[in-house]
């Protein structure tokens, strides 16, 4: 009896550590134009394995966004399928032995364009429970998208708004890509026209309620119901997915995103954006704000200094950069003029040269050792 | 008066200016139709005073964003432009094809409600797989090696393919022309790509992968076959530039039409590059080719670039694939923009242009 006893304790304890663990709050807008991003530190995979999976949750996305994962240290995706895919609903890192590594040494980067982070949360794989419904015999998907698997609608009785359709798939070239069809070969919706897909798997998952009425057309009977086509890649077995764990409410270890401002009229941009000692750091400001500045406008550069004691005896600097080619010198020189932080406020004059150059692509903000907090354009009245 | 005399002179040496240049435009084709001859006098005499609005087809054949625009304004824009992109899947020269440019009822039924036709080409080959279609130069297998230079080698498979391709587009023309559509025509856009841009800079369509000289040839190559063989006497031919380019002109004798494109649509940079392209090729229109919101700008509204001092002879917004109609919102330009342009009496609508055809007789 008492055997019975531990037994159950030990289960219970088991079931309550399987949760789904909150790693970053947000909100990071990751705006337009690829040049937002916001790394996940290592420290949050530190007990992470294979097969758990890193989910980001967000908003404010619009039809066009896409979302990428990439390494840090190259800013490249983490691997092919996660240089970029479109977003429909929260998007998910699978774990893999090769990634594990990557992930415990310099973390990720959540990159991509046009929507906002809320939160990213860290799954065991314990925590997703697979049924294959769907097991071949493989389909070799060609390069002219021409081929495609059907699947009946016997698969998806199951199937639930939420859940993950998981393709397994293998023979995966760089530019595999999967489209996921209904019937009449439509998409199920538009994110499923064409994903880059990469490793033995991807899983997609159902967040709209259009798509799983698509692929219920197909009936629950051996007609077809949803087709599984794209190109250069083999399909070999779909599985779908579900989370059975727990939301853990402990937000103690969590990661939490620079504070973000609504911009004022007069603001190019407000936050904080910090310039790292490697010379990472650097913030593009578009010309879209400076259409109508003159010659007696000035730039007003807000920042705090790293601490001394993190600057291994370095003084932080600053330099302003054209916006093209390999970002020359807003001053016309060669070399980057550096300006050394003292602490007080960076007053930005232009002249015509200077002011053709920002009203035409913008600037760039380079440096290091310093957060940038406020760049805020005074207009001579 | 005396101190009025400098403005006085000034203002003649401005106005005698224009009417030189004006008079020094004349089309590249000296066989040109009368048709095409009273279109291109519309454009130059609405040149510098009112922009002629225009939208591209929903990637091939079609006026799905006409259809848009006209959603959200009440007015048609004045030009709307086709794309050859995929004549290999027409279905007059492939069974199994998805769309037919064989059938002109969408061109023909836009000329006869009074709009400007336009087409372009995305000129697609095939890929190095053998299997595809691409305009993007390279070695890769979804790439092509296709050589411009390939005019050179009439035996080459690859002069065969240029030369297959040219007499399909054609044929196309020839039978708008038969109509009496004329047909604004734009091939081998932005071929020069980033070249002059930065270190690194290059072309990304096939037909610029080869440099300027290359380009050229080819340029002069598709006039000769579709002017004197093919006897297309319908067609305004626009060369679109890209920054720095000006080596890659083919010449006055075979351009009518200076272009640009833009992603980077604002109004500084946009007057900017018009009063360049003026200054370069004074006895051209200069177009705005396409525009639209790029990865890091939205565009400028079109009262702000009118404001700015670009009068650019016409303006094609770029296509959304998924456009919402019913939300306005769109990837390059949108439900707001477009009222703000039809809004700011600056800008020549369907209605509008039809009008000045049939004061033309057209």
């Amino acid at each position: 009896m008492k055997q019975y006893i531990l037994f159950f304790f030990a289960l219970i304890s088991c079931m309550s550590m399987a949760v789904e663990r909150t790693i970053l709050i947000g909100p990071k807008t990751i705006g337009r134009g690829w040049k937002d991003n916001i790394v996940l530190e290592a420290r949050h995979f530190a007990t992470a394995k294979a097969g758990d999976i890193l989910t980001v949750y967000y908003d404010q996305a619009k039809r066009t966004a896409q979302g990428a994962f990439q390494d840090p240290d190259t800013w490249k995706g983490i691997a092919p399928q996660y240089n970029y895919f479109s977003l429909n609903g929260p998007f998910q890192l699978l774990i893999t032995d090769t990634l594990l590594p990557v992930l415990q040494t310099r973390g990720v980067a959540i990159s991509g364009h046009d929507y906002r982070i809320l939160q990213a949360t860290l799954t065991d794989k314990e925590d997703w429970q697979e049924t294959i419904v769907w097991r071949g015999p493989s389909v070799q998907m060609s390069s002219d998208w021409s081929v495609n698997a059907e699947l009946p609608g016997s698969c998806f009785r199951d199937l639930r708004l939420g859940d993950g359709l998981r393709l397994h798939i293998s023979r995966a070239k760089d530019d595999a890509t999967t489209k996921l069809m209904d019937v009449t070969w439509n998409a199920i919706e538009p994110a499923a026209e064409g994903i880059p897909v990469g490793g033995d798997q991807h899983t997609y998952y159902l967040r709209d309620e259009a798509a799983l009425i698509r692929i219920a057309l197909g009936g629950t009977g051996m007609n077809t119901a949803l087709r599984i086509g794209g190109k250069n890649y083999r399909l070999d077995k779909v599985g779908i997915v579900r989370f059975v764990g727990e939301y853990s409410e402990d937000l103690s270890q969590a990661q939490r995103a620079p504070k973000e401002y609504i911009l004022q009229p007069d603001e190019l941009f407000h936050g904080e954006k910090a310039f790292p000692l490697d010379w990472r750091g650097n913030l593009r400001v578009s010309a879209e704000k400076l259409q109508n500045a003159t010659e007696n406008d000035v730039l007003i550069i807000s920042y705090q200094s790293f601490p001394a004691d993190e600057m291994n005896g370095r003084p932080p600097v600053i330099s302003f950069r054209e916006n093209r080619g390999s970002w020359p010198d807003l001053s016309g020189s060669q070399e980057p003029n550096w300006i050394p932080l003292d602490g007080n406020d960076i007053v930005l004059t232009f002249d015509s040269l200077s002011l053709d150059k920002v009203k035409t692509r913008g600037f760039v903000i380079c440096g290091m050792g310093f957060t940038l907090t406020r760049v805020q354009i005074i207009r001579a009245e | 008066m005396k101190t009025l005399q400098p403005y006085f002179l000034v203002c003649l040496l401005c106005i005698t200016c224009a009417t030189l240049a004006a008079q020094s435009r004349a089309l590249c084709n000296p066989n040109a139709t009368p048709a095409t001859q009273q279109v291109y006098q519309i454009l130059c005499n609405q040149y510098g005073h009112k922009t002629i609005s225009g939208t591209v087809a929903r990637v091939d054949w079609n006026i799905d964003e006409a259809e848009h625009v006209h959603a959200w304004t009440g007015q048609y824009p004045a030009l709307n432009v086709f794309d050859f992109i995929n004549i290999h899947a027409s279905k007059d020269v492939n069974p199994n094809g998805w769309l037919d440019y064989s059938d002109m009822s969408v061109v023909t039924d836009w000329w006869n409600n009074g709009g400007l036709v336009g087409c372009m080409w995305h000129w697609q080959v095939r890929a190095n797989n053998g299997v595809n279609y691409t305009c993007s130069p390279g070695n890769e297998p979804g790439e092509t090696d296709f050589d411009p230079a390939c005019i050179q080698d009439p035996q080459s498979d690859d002069y065969r393919q240029l030369l297959h391709d040219i007499d399909q587009v054609a044929g196309y023309l020839k039978t708008m022309q038969e109509k009496g559509i004329v047909v604004i025509w734009r091939p081998l856009h932005e071929a020069s790509g980033n070249t002059f841009e930065y270190d690194g800079g290059k072309a990304w369509f096939w037909w610029g992968a080869k440099g300027g000289e290359a380009f050229k040839a080819l340029w002069r190559f598709l006039y000769n076959r579709m002017v004197h063989h093919h006897g297309l006497n319908n067609l305004i031919w626009v060369w679109n530039s890209q920054m720095g380019d000006n080596s890659w002109y083919p010449g006055d004798d075979v351009v009518d039409v200076v272009a640009r494109d833009s992603y980077y649509a604002l109004q500084y940079p946009l007057y900017k590059e018009f009063i360049q392209l003026q200054k370069d090729y004074p006895t051209k229109l200069i177009a705005l080719a396409e525009c639209g919101t790029g990865d890091e700008v939205n565009m400028s509204l079109f009262t702000d670039i009118w404001q700015q001092g670009s009068r650019w002879s016409w303006l094609m917004t770029w296509y959304d694939y998924h456009c919402d109609r019913a939300t306005g919102e769109h990837q390059f330009a949108g439900r707001d923009w477009w009222v703000n342009a039809m809004q700011s009496g600056y800008m020549i609508d369907r209605t509008q242009m039809q009008q000045l055809l049939q004061s033309a007789a057209l």
